[in-house]
């Protein structure tokens, strides 16, 4: 370490001082940070040095274990959307998945379109839901008689081929950004049920439907809602309000479907499926 | 027109052509956000919105501003002509090109990831490629900045660097560190999720790594300014500035500072332990020592000039002084808005006061004050000097661009004391859509309205700002138009320390406390896996 004429920073007065300053102002920031502050957080500081330390590098060590017998606990879904989840559900083949298809005809309609308003149209279904609603049917956090019997038939694999399939059919409008600015979209609006799906109600703590199911925007693993059957929402609204249907991750829509009254339950589903709100 | 004043005006005049619309766009957002009526309240317009005006104020404004501002004085301090002006072009074409690479999927609204990115939110990839051409233009304005002043150095063995130089080698070498934050961020982290190669990230990282370059951009788009403090206004107040070396230590401890000290954003992510938060709290305060060093300096040498004209007793000098002068006047401006700005810094970068006021409109409005306040009126100012030499035509009227500056001035007061007050109240941030019938919610109406008066009175301002240059560019050509001349201290150097001279040591001071401040914060990340994310992609679609 040398600076110009051959003098070490350390003969330069001033490269000595500002290492002095300097180094007197880390020792103390990490001291009083690292050593001292700890000590006195939430009333019941570390008891050693090294717990210290390792309080303050954000490490738990006063986790204690909770004796006694604990509840079991609910799983809503064994799906977690990682790397390999996120991989293996997009990763499925759509000719494959319209064989298998096959045996979803009857109920969700030749091409994904059903007319049967109680049983969800597929067709242009993002794969990720389809591929967590089999998963969940399969491992039975969410309950459906032929449902359930369907999905344990399948591999995972087959799981991604049927979703991907679905995935290639025109209709269901899509979620996703570069949707064209309207007004009317905000607390603004004069319609209870616009305002509902697209600003939600902060005083009743309920956020926007179109925050996750569009248009405008998604959520990994939630439906596009636009054109989807009006009984089928309704009929899913409440379910997760009553609980019967449980498998919503960090359960949204458990907790805003329970604030919602029947008519706007009723409201939301027809907008929805009517094509009030569409992506574009 | 000469080639070598061909170069700075030309990011000026693009850097101040992306500053107007961006105004006009705050103005709509504050707008959407108060009880008034607004055309296309939709939320998703807001965000499209916010990432425009935010991506232009942060990076593409100041960036090009602080480029055209160092190619002017490299050139003047190199007689004329620096060196490597081709380069300086080719920086320029990256930049702008980057510019219309990443407006285009924001106005798609394909982008509306705020211009802080905020993984896991993931928008197009062209966006961040646009931005990181954009900041890639700036590289070789920085290697331009640090060439010209080695090779002023070698030209003048052993005389000090002119300290205005001096400084904007530090604002590009600063910069030059800093951006590498984000850059990492970007091309490591949200680029690949972005083009779809993978499909997860960490939040924490990222956030982090952003810290390094969310503080310290602040003080990049502050040293221009502070240049113009030391270097332009004690000259148009026909004065001399106090002390050169003082200037010297200011520069130097921004640089050395204003970087270990980012993470006083992150006092609420959950991913950090408080130790590192206190220890960058800590030197998050050593950054007020040069900003008080500079308000002694500034108003030092305003008093020297004041007193030369006249002025008498503890306050007579400020009456004195050239209030008709643009540049003095935006300084005198600019330094009553640095006050409660910085004050309120400092409340931001205490590790307890912190959780008051974080995620409220107090932060907005804070860095609004500072930004808009105390850096943009100087940065008028210096257009206003620059402009004449660079055209080769006079300013069309100084009065007009003295209440150009009060307009200003009064703007940014109406826009932002209210809004501190609105967070205070509990105004959240990033917020496009209030329910004003909620009576919680109601009792912020009447202040945003008034931030709306505010950011009328700005967008005024900026109209006036470009209609004073628009005129002056079609003015006659002036007979003889003296060059930029840069305030002497009252005692000039003739020689300084070789360390006030030069930045060798200082960056391996400002690396060494950038590993001890960060290394273990970034470092855990390798070994604490796990904590990945899914990218919630705006522009997701089928794959059909």
């Amino acid at each position: 370490m040398s600076g110009e004429n051959g003098k070490t920073w350390f003969q330069d007065a001033w490269a000595f001082t500002a290492i002095c300053v300097l180094s007197g102002v880390m020792v103390m920031a990490f001291g009083i940070g690292f050593l001292v502050l700890p000590r006195f957080q939430r009333g019941r500081g570390p008891s050693s040095t090294r717990d210290a330390i390792h309080q303050a590098l954000g490490f738990h060590t006063h986790e204690k274990a909770i004796g006694g017998p604990q509840p079991a606990p609910r799983i809503p879904t064994y799906v977690v959307w990682n790397e390999s989840t996120i991989h293996q559900a997009l990763s499925g083949d759509a000719k494959r998945g319209e064989f298998i298809a096959i045996n979803c005809v009857a109920c969700h309609g030749e091409k994904g379109m059903t007319s049967q308003t109680w049983i969800p149209n597929l067709a242009g279904i993002d794969p990720l839901v389809v591929y967590k609603q089999l998963d969940d049917f399969r491992s039975g956090t969410r309950v459906s008689g032929p449902m359930s019997a369907i999905a344990q038939s399948l591999t995972a694999q087959q799981t991604a081929d049927v979703a991907a399939y679905y995935a290639s059919l025109p209709g269901v409008p899509q979620t996703g950004g570069g949707r064209i600015p309207r007004s009317g979209r905000s607390y603004r609006s004069n319609d209870a049920t616009e305002r509902l799906i697209f600003a939600g109600d902060p005083k009743r703590g309920i956020a926007g439907c179109a925050a996750c199911h569009g248009p405008g925007a998604h959520r990994l693993g939630a439906p596009g809602l636009a054109r989807q059957n009006a009984a089928y929402i309704e009929q899913q609204l409440h379910d997760f309000a009553q609980g019967s249907r449980a498998n919503d991750m960090n359960m949204p829509m458990r907790t805003l479907a329970g604030m919602l009254t029947e008519d706007e339950m009723h409201a939301v589903a027809a907008a929805y499926s009517s094509g009030m709100v569409e992506a574009k | 027109m000469e080639r070598s004043r061909l170069l700075p005006l030309a990011h000026f005049i693009t850097a101040f052509l992306c500053f107007l619309p961006a105004i006009c766009l705050g103005v709509w957002q504050m707008l959407m956000r108060s009880p008034l009526p607004v055309p296309v309240d939709d939320p998703n317009a807001y965000y499209a919105s916010v990432t425009a005006h935010g991506s232009i104020m942060a990076y593409v404004f100041p960036t090009l501003f602080a480029m055209g501002f160092g190619y002017a004085i490299a050139s003047s301090a190199m007689g004329g002509v620096m060196r490597g002006e081709k380069w300086a072009w080719v920086g320029f074409f990256v930049s702008v090109v980057g510019t219309v690479i990443a407006i285009v999927p924001i106005a798609e609204g394909r982008s509306s990831v705020l211009y802080t990115f905020y993984p896991t939110l993931i928008g197009s990839p062209w966006y961040y490629v646009g931005l990181v051409l954009v900041i890639l233009g700036s590289y070789f304005w920085i290697a331009l900045m640090v060439i010209n002043m080695r090779a002023w150095k070698q030209a003048n063995p052993g005389k000090p660097v002119p300290l205005a130089l001096f400084a904007i080698t530090a604002c590009a070498i600063l910069w030059g560190w800093t951006a590498l934050g984000a850059a990492a961020e970007v091309l490591f982290q949200i680029l690949p999720v972005a083009f779809g190669w993978r499909h997860t990230i960490d939040a924490g990282l990222a956030r982090t790594l952003f810290s390094i370059t969310l503080h310290a951009i602040v003080y990049f788009w502050l040293f221009p300014t502070y240049i113009a403090y030391y270097t332009l206004m004690p000259q148009a107040a026909g004065a001399r500035l106090y002390s050169d070396t003082m200037g010297r230590i200011a520069f130097i401890l921004f640089l050395v500072f204003s970087i270990p000290v980012g993470m006083h954003h992150l006092f609420m992510d959950p991913e950090h332990g408080s130790g590192f938060k206190f220890v960058q709290s800590v030197l998050t305060f050593m950054v007020v020592l040069p900003t008080l060093l500079t308000v002694f300096t500034i108003c030092a040498s305003l008093e020297i000039a004041g007193r030369m004209r006249g002025g008498k007793g503890l306050f007579g000098w400020i009456r004195a002084l050239p209030w008709g002068e643009p540049m003095v006047l935006a300084v005198g401006l600019s330094l009553l808005l640095l006050g409660p700005g910085g004050f309120g810094g400092l409340i931001n970068m205490s590790f307890a006061m912190n959780a008051m006021v974080h995620n409220t409109s107090w932060v907005t409005a804070h860095f609004h004050l500072i930004f808009g306040g105390a850096v943009v009126i100087v940065y008028f100012a210096i257009a206003y000097e620059l402009w004449p030499r660079l055209t080769g035509r006079p300013l069309v009227s100084k009065t007009l661009a003295c209440s150009q500056l009060w307009l200003w001035f009064w703007g940014i007061l109406i826009t932002t004391v209210p809004w501190h007050i609105a967070g205070l109240m509990g105004q959240p941030r990033r917020y496009a859509i209030f329910d004003y019938s909620d009576p919680l919610v109601a009792k912020t109406g009447l202040l945003t309205i008034l931030s709306v008066v505010g950011g009328i009175v700005l967008l005024c301002s900026v109209i006036l700002f470009s209609y004073v240059l628009v005129r002056s560019f079609f003015a006659p050509l002036a007979e003889f138009m003296p060059p930029v001349r840069y305030a002497l201290a009252v005692n000039p150097p003739a020689s300084v320390p070789k360390l006030l001279n030069g930045f060798g040591f200082w960056t391996i001071v400002l690396l060494a406390l950038l590993l001890i401040s960060y290394g273990y914060p970034i470092g855990q990340f390798f070994f604490l896996r796990g904590q990945d994310s899914p990218g919630y992609s705006l522009t997701r679609e089928l794959v059909r």
